[in-house]
């Protein structure tokens, strides 16, 4: 490849090859600010220089230079990501404001990182640049779920759940508990994060996922920094934009979990009967209520009366009695109970935001809507929220400012259960049979009562109630700030701000009379609030300085940050009901004085969380940020941390880092490399901490009263009890941080005629310490909790990458830039507590397995943990000839002798599946043609294994005889149909079939789907300027266009069930999809 | 000057702001714990007192901090003692609660099982909340020395009772006393290397000793309660001619904690299971886990057993259809229609009792306080609907019924509180642990191996003719559930043909014959109540007269195999001698005490 000169190169070349000495004429003393043409913010560290000459400075903080030159000499300015320039000095000694074009590339960016900001072309950390318009492109209330795809080295799983939360990973896994990131906005910790940000408001989000870059953030860094910003006004015109889009989302048609008819049903459960010889049964020939007693399956017409028929006793509505005799028909069609709770839904968002400002002070304004009707009935996303941020110049060296965020919201999550969890709504879709009908004759709810179909609930039933049950969230966050620059080099910064939420939850629970189990339980009313606020100081210095060849920044500062918490809730039951048919309470009763006072109760236990509680951490920090000739460039952070929840002598803790990065395409002997346009190497290695999920009273042993825990009714009365201590938890007083060490290397380019950015690090994070409360011995250590400890070690390698191209064509009309970013980590654990050699996890989402994952040395966290299926046994010679199996049958499942010890036991359980994935990747295309515009993003996730828990209800009958897949009623062994995969349908559990976990559950969960796609069209600009609109801009969009996946169930991206917990993940429970389509029109307005 | 002043205007604000921000650090960052105590704020006599509350309160097998409540550490050991013997099946559909499946079946391949895990935590939960309070009493200041005795010893019978359930489950266990701590750093001394009676039997010595002969709280164990245990330990010792003096003692002096002699409920039978206060902790009970309900807790009531409900709602709870009483079970009540005795080798043919008048010969009127039967009146809830309340149509014709609650008492003795899914199934039925026809029994044993054969007649028929002689609280047809007394109103048609007598005198001069009727009556005496399988295992390991537990069992998994049982669809049920006498430890246990790479436990024989 022929390389071509670059000129800049040669000029520099030049420059260094002509010695000093020479005597030019009429030189003088010239002066002039370079400033950057777009945002008019002074260029620092630009290179001006004497065309043909040696002499050569350096632009200042104020991007000013003075210079010697001749009056007609010509200055040459340059600047890494500008365009370079030529001046004629033509006699001027002052050149006042000379503008740099930017060049095409993404190194300019101003990059906030801890505490300071710089420009993406200097940083030596590991740092994603989110783009902002791509993540705003992606439909969604919560901009943390946005977040997947966008930047390389963070993994995001979500779901389909309005206002429902995210497992955001950086860079692996490396917490057993939470691992989100800390989230910085406008330089406040967040607690809640991104989740209820409008990103319609955010200017900005970058990543730090190094140490190098997270240090300064200490204690708090381990799990990634992503650090928002929001928009501020600019000096200039004030505009008016409106955002905003209307759409529809559709669930998945068709059968989605497969579900097989009534019909097909019942001959599954004779057939099931007929491969169980011998079984005797407590009625005659009774093996199902349903289904009559013949020697085939009979659909009756009435489900109660049982096996009836038209005209038979006790159909007349007239004798209907909801508790003695309710009377519901066979659906003998089948009752999809997936679309009869899942249906077409409305969103839409609308943001109207005012910015702008003069030299003195800018605003930005905006006040936001968001609505998103889930597709599950009942469950939504609303929220109100505004947002107003200030900056006034008071004096010229004294800035005053503050970001303000209120917020409230309604989003009642998934009713009755969280997501992920057999118990609620969408799982009771698969597991309700379809004979039930959604509706009894007199149109109350019908279910599992009518008898012979398993537990379930009425899905739909438990929606419907829920309708009025409100669960509100208001926040104010935010800040003020005072900044103020003295002897020219110096800003000092002080900035207090935090974030006070409050919560308030009303629900109502009716007894569910149509159920076959506690359909007389009393109902209940629940009252509930609280609060979190959070308050952060932070002083910071800043000290920057160019000189020559130097450039050097450092910043020190300290931060206080105070965390308080409460919260209570009341409950009392058995109210008065206003509608005695159906059993239910007016609404406007729903207070806890219309209620009895027996039975009430009160906790400050609210959600699983003993409030109140409260914590502070202490911290002083500094970084130092030094570059010589723009070329090597080494920067260091320090941080010490101190918190209450560690023990007074290991309260502290130091955090440091150390990076250097070299430019390598400023080297003399680059200078022919022309195609490439900026080179980087860099590195670094530092140390961050975590507390993890740990208690804030960790170090302190502690006793409690509970009444369920500890007291006794020593008295004998019956009913009442008294009050006991027991030992709450075992304090660990010597738990202090959980130490990362991570190493990152890097390499940044830009080539080809700024046409490609790429960026490829590698990093090695290890985690010491890893603080998790051991499992209890329970043989001399008792009831208490084991504290958190430092018992665990785990490692994340992985490589992050990304690379933009820039492309034009059809005579630079048509712009096109692709974007692609690349996530791929390895987890495995180190070490557990005290030579603990592995700890079984349980989900939250079901406990009839036990674990699903087993965290063991060697291994990945959340690895699936169980038997492993190799086949059905296929005879009883088949079985003969088999290793030893004491629960062996005919068509069930033969396991691996995994131990070789000849037979099958519970130590041939083994791992695996890994739910990690091997990689993820994320693609962005964004072209735009004359006023054209088209935008398109794809997500891949590969390799990563999941289990699909759904079958374990719907492909063995013998569970719970509600309803069956397809699978098990037309494809299992011994039938003409057979998938040779499922096994016998037959009564009988055992640990070959479905007494026990094993990898039939396990699935490719392998998939890339298209997050969004759309078109958009600007009016002319000639069109509009009449109307005195600057912009207005319509799309048509469709977001999760389709997905490409081998996976049986409706989404193969699966959250965990508890998102504070990693060591369970990718377990499908009846997730709430989030890859439902939806079709949205928007339009984007500014005047 | 200016630039002087400047300086100065802006460093020392910006110094000063580093410098507040420092010095503020140490008292910033401590936070005292909130909403919770420290060990000083209760080492005094209120607090020491309140935790042996606490320790009292895992009695219930439920509420502790590592398992909470759970199915399978309830006090009745309904798991264990019934479903794992001959007395009931597992219920419910063939998957549900399925860790079930593989101890009732007994297969060997059960260590990482959750339901042996679950009791065991409870156990040393529970000996773990009794050492707090003897380490909490070390350092407790003001408490009066009497009161320091009677704390020490309450906590001491506690610490031994969950010791000897513990024993009586996994054989081998590790005894915890208040010296061994994690801050000791001696936890591997706890092996499980040998069997830990003589600790046990130190604290049912010093509890006996030291416990007070009338409690204010009738909940409280007394010097008696702590006699019947220790009296327990040399039973399951085969210690006859220890505990023969201890039984004497009991049955002539002993008095329950209110101070009243030990006798027969003065209700009746089936008023042991009453929830009622005034039934409950009469002079029939030894020492009983006491339930309450509504007061609340939400789970303080007998949640070990809320599964054991049946499944409808037209009967008391809701859920779930487990623990059904076994066919074999009913059989064994039946009697000879003209001794009024049991037919010990003919019994378990068929008809078996599934309804009124399904029996050629009559039935102990016990039955009928033990199972839930088609067509017999089940307490005031109506007549037992049969399969409707059994849930699985493979899962014989029985619901249990000692556990639960009279329709007319719903609300009141059971639960109305909502912190959990089934709060109609928690109600305030005390479990028994030991009741006075334990004495009787117990010392009808002892009679007979080292004592006068005609004494232990007489005990056995004192058994058998508490229910013999009081036909008014046997159960009835057409007639109104008295709840209170847990009797019929109306005495006029029994719900079956019932005949019990007592045996003849002289009978009991065959040994053989007395101790094969001895241990047939401790079967239908106290069926259901958790104690079936340590019995057979207790007799298994018998010296002098042993029973093989193994042919027990297996002959009745055989037969059940043929009958709507869940033995009909696992025809590789069998009972492993010499493994199955006692179950499983925990694997878990096993890997998280080995785990510093001493062998601190150890597995039993033949399970992995």
């Amino acid at each position: 490849m022929p390389f071509k000169t670059n000129s800049l190169l040669r000029v520099c070349l030049l420059a260094c090859l002509v010695l000093s000495g020479f005597n030019l004429f009429a030189q003088k003393r010239i002066t002039g600010k370079v400033i950057s043409t777009t945002d008019k913010q002074p260029v620092v560290g630009a290179t001006v220089q004497v065309k043909g000459g040696k002499t050569a400075v350096q632009t200042g903080v104020d991007g000013a230079f003075s210079i010697d030159a001749g009056d007609n000499s010509t200055l040459v300015i340059s600047s890494v990501g500008f365009e370079k320039l030529e001046i004629p000095v033509s006699g001027r000694s002052v050149l006042g404001d000379i503008s740099l074009g930017t060049a095409n590339t993404a190194l300019n960016e101003i990059v906030v990182t801890g505490y300071s900001a710089q420009k993406k072309k200097d940083i030596t950390g590991s740092v994603a640049v989110v783009d902002v318009k791509s993540l705003r492109s992606v439909p969604g209330g919560n901009p943390e779920a946005l977040l997947q795809g966008q930047a390389s080295g963070v993994t995001v799983i979500s779901s389909g759940v309005p206002g429902g939360g995210s497992n955001v990973r950086i860079r692996g896994i490396t917490s057993f508990g939470n691992s989100d990131p800390l989230y910085i906005i406008d330089g406040v910790q967040v607690p809640n994060g991104l989740h209820d940000i409008n990103s319609a408001d955010i200017e900005s989000i970058q990543v730090l996922k190094d140490a190098g870059s997270a240090a300064i953030y200490g204690v708090r860094g381990s799990n990634g920094v992503v650090i928002v910003t929001t928009r501020r006004g600019k000096a200039g015109k004030s505009t008016i934009s409106y955002d905003g889009y209307i759409g529809t989302q559709r669930p998945a048609g068709g059968n989605p979990f497969d579900i097989a008819n009534p019909t097909n049903t019942g001959l599954a459960i004779w057939r099931e009967f007929a491969n169980t010889p011998g079984v005797p049964l407590n009625s005659t020939n009774y093996k199902n209520s349903q289904f009559g007693y013949g020697a085939t399956p009979v659909l009756y017409d009435y489900l109660t009366p049982i096996n009836t028929n038209n005209g038979g006793a006790n159909t007349d509505p007239s004798t209907y009695a909801l508790y003695t005799n309710q009377i519901t028909k066979t659906n003998k069609a089948g009752t999809d109970w997936y679309h009869a709770v899942f249906t077409p839904a409305l969103q839409q968002s609308h943001t109207i935001s005012g910015s702008g400002g003069n030299d003195r002070s800018t605003y930005y304004y905006s006040v936001g809507y968001y609505n998103q009707e889930g597709t599950l009935l009942n469950t939504y996303l609303r929220r109100y929220s505004a947002r107003m941020n200030t900056t006034f110049q008071v004096k010229d060296h004294i800035r005053i400012g503050e970001n303000a965020y209120v917020f409230y919201r309604q989003a009642p999550g998934l009713p009755g259960s969280s997501n992920q969890n057999e118990g609620n709504a969408i799982s009771y879709t698969y597991r309700e049979s379809p004979l039930v009908p959604v509706f009894d004759v007199m149109g109350n709810y019908a279910g599992s009562g009518v008898k012979g179909v398993g537990n379930p609930q009425n899905p739909y039933a438990n929606l419907d109630r829920s309708r009025n049950n409100r669960v509100n969230d208001w926040s104010i966050s935010g800040n003020v700030f005072g900044e103020v620059d003295f002897l020219k080099h110096f800003t000092v910064r002080t900035s207090f701000g935090g974030s006070v939420d409050n919560a308030y939850n009303t629900s109502f629970s009716y007894t569910q009379y149509e159920n076959t189990e506690n359909n007389t339980n009393p109902n209940t009313f629940l009252e509930a609030s609280g609060y979190n606020s959070s308050r952060t100081w932070t002083n910071t210095l800043k000290y920057t300085n160019i000189w020559g060849d130097h450039s050097l920044s450092v910043i020190a500062g300290t931060e206080a940050i105070n965390n308080y918490s409460r919260a209570s809730q009341s409950t009392r039951s058995g109210y008065f009901l206003t509608n005695p048919a159906n059993l239910t309470v007016d609404p406007a009763l729903w207070t806890l004085n219309a209620g009895p006072a027996a039975g009430m109760t009160n906790s400050s236990t609210v959600g699983g969380v003993t409030y109140p509680f409260g914590s502070s951490l202490f911290s002083l920090f500094g970084r130092a940020d030094y570059a010589f000739k723009d070329k090597y460039l080494l920067s260091g952070t320090i941080r010490r941390d101190g918190s209450s929840i560690f023990a007074q002598n290991v309260r502290y803790g130091t955090f440091e880092s150390v990076t250097a990065g070299w430019r390598i395409s400023r080297e003399d002997f680059f200078k022919d490399v022309s195609w490439v346009n900026d080179l980087k190497l860099r590195g670094g290695w530092g140390k961050l901490g975590s507390l993890s999920n740990t208690s804030v009273t960790n170090q302190f042993t502690l006793f409690g009263q509970s009444a369920a825990n500890s007291s006794y009714d020593i008295g004998g009365t019956s009913t009442s009890s008294q009050l006991g201590f027991y030992a709450y938890q075992a304090g660990n007083p010597f738990a202090n941080w959980e130490k990362d060490k991570v190493v990152n290397v890097g390499l940044d380019g830009t080539i080809i005629q700024n046409k490609f950015d790429f960026s490829v690090e590698w990093y090695n994070k290890s985690v010491s310490g890893l603080l998790y409360n051991a499992p209890i011995q329970a043989a001399g250590y008792g009831d208490p909790i084991n504290a958190f400890g430092n018992t665990g070690d785990v490692t994340n390698k992985g490589v992050d990458a990304s690379v933009t191209y820039h492309g034009a064509a059809v005579g630079h009309e048509l712009k096109f830039d692709i974007t692609a970013t690349f996530s791929t980590y390895k987890n495995k654990v180190v070490a557990l507590a005290n030579g603990v050699k592995y700890q079984d996890r349980v989900s939250g989402g079901s406990n009839r397995f036990g674990a699903f994952s087993r965290l063991q040395p060697g291994q990945p966290v959340g690895e699936f943990f169980g038997y492993q299926v190799i086949g059905l046994y296929q005879s009883q010679d088949d079985i003969n000839k088999s290793p030893t199996d004491a629960a062996a049958g005919v068509g069930r499942f033969k396991y691996a002798d995994v131990n070789h010890d000849g037979k099958i036991s519970d130590s041939d359980r083994t791992f695996f599946g890994n739910p990690n994935p091997k990689f993820t990747a994320g693609l962005n295309l964004s072209a735009s043609y004359k006023n054209f515009d088209f935008s398109a993003f794809f997500y891949t996730s590969i390799g990563n294994k999941v289990v699909n828990y759904v079958k374990y209800w719907t492909d063995f009958p013998q569970v719970w005889d509600a309803a069956m897949s397809n699978r098990a009623a037309l494809q299992s062994f011994g039938m003409p149909g057979a998938n040779g995969k499922t096994p016998i349908l037959e009564r009988t559990s055992t640990n070959d079939n479905a007494l026990v976990f094993n990898s039939y559950y396990q699935e490719n969960g392998s998939y890339l789907r298209c997050k969004q796609m759309q078109i958009g069209y600007s009016l002319p600009v000639g069109m509009i300027k009449k109307f005195g609109v600057d912009r207005f801009r319509v799309y048509i969009q469709a977001a999760n266009l389709f997905t490409i996946t081998k996976y049986d169930g409706l989404d193969p991206e699966l959250q965990a069930s508890n998102l504070n917990d990693n060591t369970n993940f990718g377990i499908d429970f009846g997730n709430y999809p989030g890859n439902q389509r939806s079709y949205n029109v928007g339009v984007q307005l500014s005047f | 000057m200016s630039l002087l002043k400047t300086k100065y205007k802006f460093i020392i604000p910006g110094l000063a702001l580093l410098v507040i921000g420092y010095s503020c650090g140490n008292k910033f960052l401590t936070k005292p714990p909130l909403g919770q105590l420290q060990q000083s704020q209760l080492a005094n006599e209120p607090g020491v007192k309140a935790m042996l509350i606490g320790a009292y309160s895992l009695l219930d097998g439920e509420g502790d901090q590592n398992q909470g409540n759970q199915y399978g550490s309830g006090a009745s050991n309904w798991v264990y003692g019934s479903v794992c013997a001959d007395d009931a099946y597992k219920g419910s559909t063939p998957s549900d609660q399925g860790d079930i499946v593989n101890l009732q079946i007994w297969a060997t391949s059960t260590a990482a099982n959750t339901y042996p895990n679950q009791r065991w935590i409870a156990l040393y939960d529970g000996v773990s909340r009794s050492n707090d309070v003897i380490r909490t009493l070390a350092v407790a200041t003001g408490v009066p020395a009497a009161e320091h005795g009677e704390i020490m010893a309450e906590a001491r019978f506690l610490r031994g009772f969950y010791h000897l359930d513990a024993t009586k489950i996994w054989g081998k266990v590790p005894y915890i006393d208040e010296t061994i701590t994690v801050a000791a750093g001696n936890l591997n001394k706890a092996t499980n290397a040998s069997l830990i009676w003589p600790q046990i039997e130190a604290d049912f010595k010093f509890a006996m000793d030291s416990l007070l002969v009338t409690q204010t709280d009738i909940g409280r164990a007394n010097k008696y309660a702590a006699e019947a245990f220790l009296a327990k330990c040399y039973m399951f010792e085969h210690r006859y001619s220890d505990a023969l003096p201890l039984l004497n003692d009991l049955l002539t002096n002993g008095v329950n904690s209110a101070g009243k002699k030990y006798g027969f409920n003065p209700g009746g039978y089936f008023n042991n299971f009453n929830p009622d206060p005034s039934a409950k902790n009469s002079i029939e009970s030894v020492f009983s886990v006491q339930m309450s309900v509504n007061d609340g807790s939400g789970t303080n009531g007998n949640y070990g057993d809320v599964l054991n409900f049946p499944n409808d709602g037209s009967g008391p709870g809701g859920c779930c259809g487990f623990d059904n009483p076994s066919i074999n079970l009913a059989n064994a009540y039946k009697t000879d229609a003209t001794t009024g005795l049991p037919l010990f080798t003919t019994f378990n043919s068929d008809p078996s009792p599934i309804a009124a008048g399904a029996t050629t010969v009559p039935l102990d009127p016990r039955i009928d306080f033990v199972m839930g039967r088609p067509g017999i009146p089940y307490l005031d809830w109506g007549l037992h609907p049969g399969a409707l309340w059994v849930r699985d149509g493979s899962d014989g014709y029985f619901s249990p019924k000692k556990n639960v609650y009279a329709k007319s008492q719903k609300g009141v003795l059971s639960s109305n509180e909502t912190s959990f899914w089934g709060p109609t199934q928690i109600d305030a039925n005390n479990v028994n642990l030991i009741r006075y026809s334990d004495l009787l029994l117990w010392a009808a044993e002892c009679e007979v191996e080292v004592g006068s054969p005609v004494n232990a007649l007489t005990y056995v028929n004192m058994v058998r003719n508490r229910v013999a002689t009081h036909p008014e609280t046997w159960t009835y047809k057409n007639s109104t559930f008295n709840a209170t007394t847990y009797t019929y109103s109306t005495t006029t048609t029994p719900a079956d043909n019932y005949k019990i007598s007592p045996y003849p005198a002289g009978s009991f001069t065959d040994k053989n014959y007395a101790i094969q009727a001895i241990r047939w009556e401790r079967r239908l005496e106290l069926a259901e109540e958790g104690h079936r399988f340590f019995d057979l295992a207790r007799w298994n390991s018998d010296a002098t007269y042993p029973l093989d537990m193994s042919q027990v069992l297996n002959t009745y998994s055989t037969t059940e195999k043929t009958r709507p049982s869940i033995y009909a669809a696992h025809p590789e049920a069998s009972f492993h001698k010499g493994i199955n006498e006692v179950f499983p430890v925990p694997q878990t246990q096993i890997d998280l005490e080995n785990a510093k790479g001493t062998k601190v436990l150890s597995q039993n024989p033949g399970y992995n």
